[in-house]
């Protein structure tokens, strides 16, 4: 097992970079902080900003394991923390018939490690090295999961009945994130730091395309961040991610694209939008946004 | 350090931030790990303080008058100030904000306890508002408008408010429908349940029963001190429509006429003279008369009115036999509470046959009073 390297600004600053999450310095130093007060960090934000992205390069530069819980509408207790292998039990009790043990031999079996079906809560605490935990669209979940988080997050130990109690040796990284759908209740927000992630502005936008679609050309890279740019602040359904602009970014590259015009953005258009009534929203708006793009281009 | 964090906290919660005893100590031990350079300092307190980002416009000014940006500590290596296409784009970030992005040229991350110099960023204030973050500041601040003082540019800007507002109303019905009550236990599904556990019953299922889905009815007061609240409430029922089995939504003045909702504006059935005098008594005894079909047991009626009568007849027999009639009546009035039963309005004539009876005078109350009535319903 690795040990974990210790935690200072270069540290984080050298994950960031070696990920190629380019990002501003504000974010920055509330990574490190989280890192160095062991706090869990909230991030919320649009969709498609880079949240989740957050975790995965956490585990990176911490050179250990991500564990991750996507958080549904009807999570509960069972799917998130542990939950018995019922049918594995009934077998080996099955089994155990024809030996005919007593009852305390039997719960010696049946109630062991073996037969528990450890979900990722449960692995995050009982890792042997420190791990960073990833707790995705904790807005999707309901008000009984969070008070079950809080009662997780702030101890780090979970009694099994049969088990005993089992506490984190090594208090695991969390990173919550939220899509603001909802309102999460006061408790867990004081209890994390807090990141409010927006997309880049164009500088980074641009430099994020340089960096994953690095054989386009300079002045079309530029048109793309500065069109992608104007696209968000349209009143949209669904505003177009940072991976979907390097999608729309790589196949203009297919489609050996030189430079933004008219026609070609109808044509890729549906790679960055996604819904009938942004498409017909932005077909309108096409014009005004490649001239803002040109102009200034220089 | 520690007293003036402190005056900085107390100033906090003085402009209406929540800050709690904790927040203050994880600041503290922020504040000795981040250093005490400015916009690190401001990222380590916001981090910590600062929960909400509609609260990021609170929380820099209060920075600004704690900790005041001194002429002279200007830092060398300075950033030059941002060309003018992203300051004049205006809603866009101020560039100071971006960093180039060339992974060798950041800028040292202060951690130690040497104080480095003071970064020169740009203006403060725009630094910290990306065009979103600003956005949310302003729509906490329509939320909480009197209809009565919206004024046109603030009514222009509250459509995205109300499509976000719409979308989580549609999230606390949905919930809503989920959470069936638990019904009587399936014998047959557990049964069948079991054979997977070798005959144990480990499992039980219950015959959940869902809530029926009720027709909804919404009766909108279109005079000119209510129009607005009417086209907010909706624009807040309109996406939510597939929650209720039947839905019919009246305009009226004095005279109910029916709406439907085609292609995002609203196209009245017949003509409605929005320049008439309001007469509730008229309008209730029309749709009575005309409307009585649509209203069963299952129906919920929604009447969102200021109840100015214009001293007519109120015709409060009316109302209580629509009440009887449906299974609920919520009557939703746009205006403060100290103003019902002034002048014409004849609310306590009204609130005796309603169900219930909510103010709703800015928009967030008629988004609470929408969940309040339609979701248990």
């Amino acid at each position: 097992m690795n040990r974990t390297p210790d935690i200072t600004p270069e540290l984080v600053r050298s994950g960031l970079q070696k990920a190629f999450y380019l990002t501003t310095p504000r974010v920055e130093t509330v990574l490190y902080l989280a890192l160095a007060l062991e706090k869990p960090l909230l991030i919320e934000g649009p969709a498609g900003a880079g949240k989740t992205e957050i975790g995965k390069v956490l585990a990176c530069t911490l050179q250990t394991e991500l564990v991750r819980l996507q958080c549904y509408e009807g999570l509960d207790e069972a799917r998130a923390l542990y939950e018995w292998n019922y049918q594995k039990q009934l077998l080996r009790i099955q089994a155990d018939r024809a030996g005919d043990l007593e009852w305390s031999e039997v719960t010696q079996h049946i109630f062991s490690r073996e037969y528990l079906l450890e979900r990722p809560l449960l692995h995050a605490i009982t890792a042997p090295h420190k791990v960073v935990l990833l707790i995705d669209e904790v807005d999707k979940a309901d008000e009984e999961f969070e008070a079950f988080l809080l009662e997780v997050l702030s101890d780090f130990q979970v009694s099994i009945p049969e088990l005993g109690t089992v506490t984190a040796r090594h208090r695991p990284v969390v990173v919550l994130t939220s899509n603001r759908t909802r309102e999460l209740s006061e408790a867990l927000k004081r209890r994390c730091l807090y990141l409010y992630l927006d997309f880049p502005g164009v500088e980074i936008e641009r430099e994020i395309i340089r960096l994953k679609v690095p054989d386009l050309d300079a002045a079309l890279r530029e048109q793309v961040a500065r069109f992608v740019h104007g696209l968000r602040k349209l009143e949209l359904r669904k505003v177009p991610s940072i991976a979907e602009a390097l999608d729309w970014a790589r196949a203009l590259r297919t489609l050996h694209i030189r430079e933004l015009d008219a026609p070609a953005i109808r044509q890729t258009l549906n790679l960055l939008l996604k819904h009938e009534d942004d498409l017909r929203r932005a077909d309108g708006k096409i014009g005004s946004l490649l001239a803002t793009a040109a102009r200034r281009a220089v | 350090m520690k007293t003036r964090l402190l005056t900085f906290i107390n100033m906090l919660r003085d402009a209406g931030l929540l800050v709690t005893v904790a927040e203050a100590l994880d600041a503290v031990h922020a504040v000795r790990i981040v250093g005490v350079e400015r916009s690190a300092l401001q990222d380590g307190l916001a981090a910590t303080l600062l929960k909400d980002e509609a609260d990021r416009l609170v929380f820099d000014a209060t920075f600004e008058r704690c900790f005041p940006l001194l002429g002279r500590h200007r830092g060398k290596g300075q950033r030059p100030e941002p060309s003018g296409d992203e300051s004049s784009s205006g809603a866009g970030r101020s560039g100071a904000q971006v960093r180039s992005a060339r992974p060798q040229e950041r800028p040292d991350l202060p951690a130690s306890d040497k104080p480095s110099s003071l970064r020169e960023r740009g203006p403060r204030i725009h630094r910290t508002q990306s065009s979103r973050s600003r956005l949310l500041i302003g729509r906490r601040r329509l939320q909480a408008i009197p209809f009565a003082e919206m004024s046109p540019q603030d009514i222009e800007g509250c459509d995205a408010l109300i499509a976000e507002l719409a979308q989580r109303f549609r999230a606390h019905l949905r919930r809503r429908l989920r959470h069936a009550r638990r019904g009587r236990l399936d014998i047959r599904r557990t049964i069948r349940w079991s054979i997977s556990k070798g005959g144990v019953p480990i499992q039980t299922a219950f015959r959940g029963r869902r809530p029926s889905t009720p027709d909804l009815v919404a009766l909108c007061d279109c005079s000119h001190s209510v129009a607005t609240a009417s086209r907010f409430l909706i624009g807040l029922l309109h996406p939510a429509h597939e929650f209720f089995r039947h839905v019919h939504l009246f305009a009226f003045v004095d005279e109910p006429i029916e709406i439907s909702i085609e292609g995002g504006a609203l196209a009245p059935h017949e003509r409605l003279d929005l320049y008439a005098r309001s007469d509730f008594g008229r309008v209730l005894v029309r749709f009575l008369e005309r409307h009585e079909s649509l209203l069963s047991r299952n129906t919920i009626l929604l009447i969102l009115g200021d109840a100015r009568n214009n001293r007519r007849p109120p015709r409060a027999d009316v109302l209580t036999r629509l009440g009887n009639a449906t299974r609920r009546l919520v009557w939703l009035n746009p205006e403060p509470t100290e103003r019902w039963n002034t002048g014409d309005s004849v609310m306590n004539t009204y609130e005796r046959a309603c169900d219930e009876l909510l103010a709703a005078s800015t928009i967030q109350e008629l988004h609470a009073a929408l969940r309040r009535s339609l979701c248990p319903g």
